[in-house]
């Protein structure tokens, strides 16, 4: 691939938003987000529990819509916005152009259907492929994504395979087509630490072989700091910070980030002390105070925090934007 | 497969059960068989001289030994398919038993599939639009189903088609002009067999009323099962993958919905089978079909009991291994059982 291709834009998302319709009334599950992923990069989506990360992601591939789900903004995939194409040309697109890994391979899998058919179900649906040669396919890239026996195991049923082999069967469904874009929604968070570390580097060498660009949902830093080009951090439906991976891991400016990463000794240095975890919880509410929505758990906040909502604001290095009024300074 | 012969064998002592339970309630119901044989055969004769008679015929049936030799002699025979002979006219029960249960057979089927067609689909689109106009027009249609006299309704359609319109023969499996001589007899089989196209016509024709009887008092059940089914499935994780990978709403329907929702769907219409059943014999009484419920009715009339305890002996077993065969789909149709029980 050429320079010139390699920084180009495939997406450009400008002020997502998604709100589900719920009891207590509208849930803003994100709140104005801005994203561009670039040819062949992974971009780190990170944030914890309830921040909006799975909704903008299902968003873009249009897997949350329904009569409860409001979605609005922008999402520029080659001229074309992913947010309000047609559900015939959606189609056309997920599987083919964009897939999703899903967290919980055993719940994503169909527990009915041979774990090898389920991914030449996924070719021949946008290949015309005869049968036989659409299994060889699935059995090599079972091999590509390192699982054992790959002759056999096509022909398991999921719940034949281990916790680790399931999860590589959900990336060779995800990497089937050759995708450009490949949407991971926390796709170790279900495996135990080797497994996961196993599993990412399967996934990070497949990348870069594919030339595919991957939107990494994930809570845990650890495995940012070893995959992610790019960081966008999720506070609450919206992005507070983003930046490369140094920009971010090494020089954080906003409180949130920091003290996510004050949380994960290995990445801060030695360990000093014990593990500083964030105080109070996320706001996941119907109601929100405006201004900073982060204000209420940070030790920084100040007057200034509760006006209108923080924008994204250019630091001093290009490219490493954040959200924090008081500049991450006291 | 283990698990398969392993419940094939556990079929035993639930025959077993039933065998006694049947034996019980033939001893213990009101008259002795005796009384009621020798009542009938009577004709103008004497209290006294009937009283002798019933003696008589008492020790020819074994009746006036102890209950358990009887049991023992019941079981003995029962073992050696040897259920007995009519009390009228000397046919072995066995042989009417093999004229009737096949005719049962046939129109319970016919009823369980053609209930499964009508239930099913309303079920699955009901489900798909949930909430929907279409969703409370097919809700309201299946509970109103259930507190229809659906027998009723048979001999309204014996009116309306067979009297009036005269389309549909109303009594009986087969003209008798057709001389169908059984050889399973079952009639579909029989005509490929016998190669005889000609009975599928008639054949079919009788069934149809009793069958869309049958059908039609069960398929407000199904619908509302289907569409519990369907929606469960429906919310699934492996549903929104299959989205993902961008199948048309008729394959996911088709490829994974159906496919999921079938196993609960399964085990309802095995319960319901005990009812479908039940509902068969009476069916069979309505339009004169000559199956086991007709054979019971009239056995029971008579008073002739060894045709209604061979009758009762049938409709059990055909229960207990109807519920096996739902067992054994089971292990055709999830892959996580066959591993597990293996
Ligand atoms: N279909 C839905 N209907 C109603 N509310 C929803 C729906 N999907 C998500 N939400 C809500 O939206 C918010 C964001 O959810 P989301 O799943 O995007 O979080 P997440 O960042 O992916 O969290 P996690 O790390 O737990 O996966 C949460 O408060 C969640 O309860
Ligand atoms: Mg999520």
């Amino acid at each position: 691939m050429s320079a010139a291709t390699a920084d180009e834009v495939i997406l450009d998302v400008r002020d997502l938003k998604v709100g589900f319709t719920v009891r207590a009334g509208r849930l803003p599950a994100v709140d104005g987000v801005d994203l561009t992923l670039r040819r062949g990069e992974t971009l780190a989506l990170v944030g914890e529990s309830g921040s909006g990360k799975s909704a903008l992601a299902m968003a873009l591939v249009g897997l949350n819509r329904g009569p409860r789900t409001e979605i609005a903004g922008t999402a520029d995939f080659h001229g074309e916005n992913l947010l309000t194409a047609r559900e015939s040309r959606l189609r056309r697109i997920r599987g083919a152009r964009i897939a999703v890994v899903f967290q919980d391979a055993l719940a994503a899998l169909n527990p009915l259907q041979r774990a090898g058919g389920q991914v030449v179900e996924m070719i021949r649906t946008h290949h015309q492929v005869p049968r036989a040669e659409a299994w060889r396919q699935t059995a090599r890239l079972f091999g590509d994504v390192g699982i054992a026996s790959p002759e056999r195991s096509v022909r398991a049923y999921p719940h034949e395979l281990s916790g680790g082999m399931r999860q590589r069967v959900m990336i060779a469904l995800g990497l089937a087509n050759n995708p450009e874009i490949l949407i991971a929604d926390e796709p170790t968070t279900a495996l135990d630490v080797t497994i996961q570390a196993q599993v990412l580097q399967v996934l990070r060498d497949l990348q870069r072989d594919h030339g595919t660009a991957v939107i990494l949902i994930t809570h845990d830093l650890g495995v940012v700091a070893g995959v992610a080009d790019r960081i966008a951090v999720m506070y609450a439906g919206r992005v507070v910070e983003t930046g490369t991976r140094e920009q971010v891991l090494f020089r954080p400016r906003h409180p949130y980030t920091r003290g996510l990463l004050a949380s994960v000794p290995s990445l801060t240095g030695p360990v000093t002390g014990r593990l500083t975890a964030i105080g109070g919880s996320a706001l996941t509410g119907v109601d929100r105070p405006p201004g900073c929505a982060f204000a209420p758990r940070c030790d920084l906040a100040g007057a200034g925090c509760s006006a209108p909502v923080p924008l994204l604001r250019r630091g001093t290095e290009s490219g490493h934007l954040d959200a924090c009024v008081a500049g991450g300074q006291p | 497969m283990r698990y398969a012969v392993r419940r094939l064998l556990a079929v035993i002592p639930v025959l077993l059960v039933l065998v006694t339970i049947v034996f019980l309630v033939m001893r213990w119901l009101p008259g002795s068989p005796a009384s009621s044989l020798a009542a009938a055969g009577a004709g103008s004769s004497s209290t006294s001289q009937i009283t002798a008679s019933e003696a008589q015929i008492q020790a020819a049936l074994g009746l006036n030994r102890p209950v358990l030799a009887q049991y023992g002699r019941f079981l003995w025979r029962l073992a050696h398919l040897d259920l007995g002979t009519s009390f009228f006219g000397d046919n072995s029960v066995l042989s009417l038993l093999g004229q009737a249960l096949p005719a049962t057979i046939e129109l319970t089927i016919a009823a369980m599939l053609l209930a499964a067609l009508i239930g099913s689909v309303p079920g699955v689109l009901a489900a798909w639009r949930k909430d929907s106009p279409l969703d409370v027009v097919i809700r309201s249609c299946a509970t109103v189903s259930f507190s229809l006299p659906w027998f009723a309704l048979g001999v309204l359609g014996i009116v309306i088609f067979g009297v009036q319109l005269k389309l549909l023969p109303t009594i009986g499996r087969l003209p008798s002009s057709l001389n169908y001589a059984p050889t399973t007899g079952f009639v579909l089989i029989d005509a490929i067999v016998q190669d005889r196209p000609a009975l599928l016509g008639p054949w079919l024709q009788h069934l149809v009323l009793p069958a869309t009887t049958l059908a039609l008092s069960m398929a407000g059940y199904i619908t509302r099962t289907v569409r519990a089914a369907v929606l469960e499935v429906r919310g699934e994780e492996f549903v929104r993958t299959a989205r993902m990978k961008g199948l048309t709403e008729r394959a996911i329907i088709a490829r994974h919905v159906l496919r999921n929702a079938s196993l609960p769907i399964v085990t309802v219409l095995g319960l319901q089978f005990g009812s479908l059943l039940g509902g068969a014999l009476i069916t069979e009484v309505v339009f004169s079909y000559p199956g086991v419920g007709d054979l019971l009715v009239n056995a029971v009339l008579e008073r002739d009991y060894p045709v209604v305890q061979g009758a009762a002996l049938a409709v059990a077993a055909l229960y207990t291994l109807v519920n096996v065969g739902v067992d054994l789909l089971y292990l055709v149709l999830d892959p996580r059982l066959r591993k597990g029980v293996a």
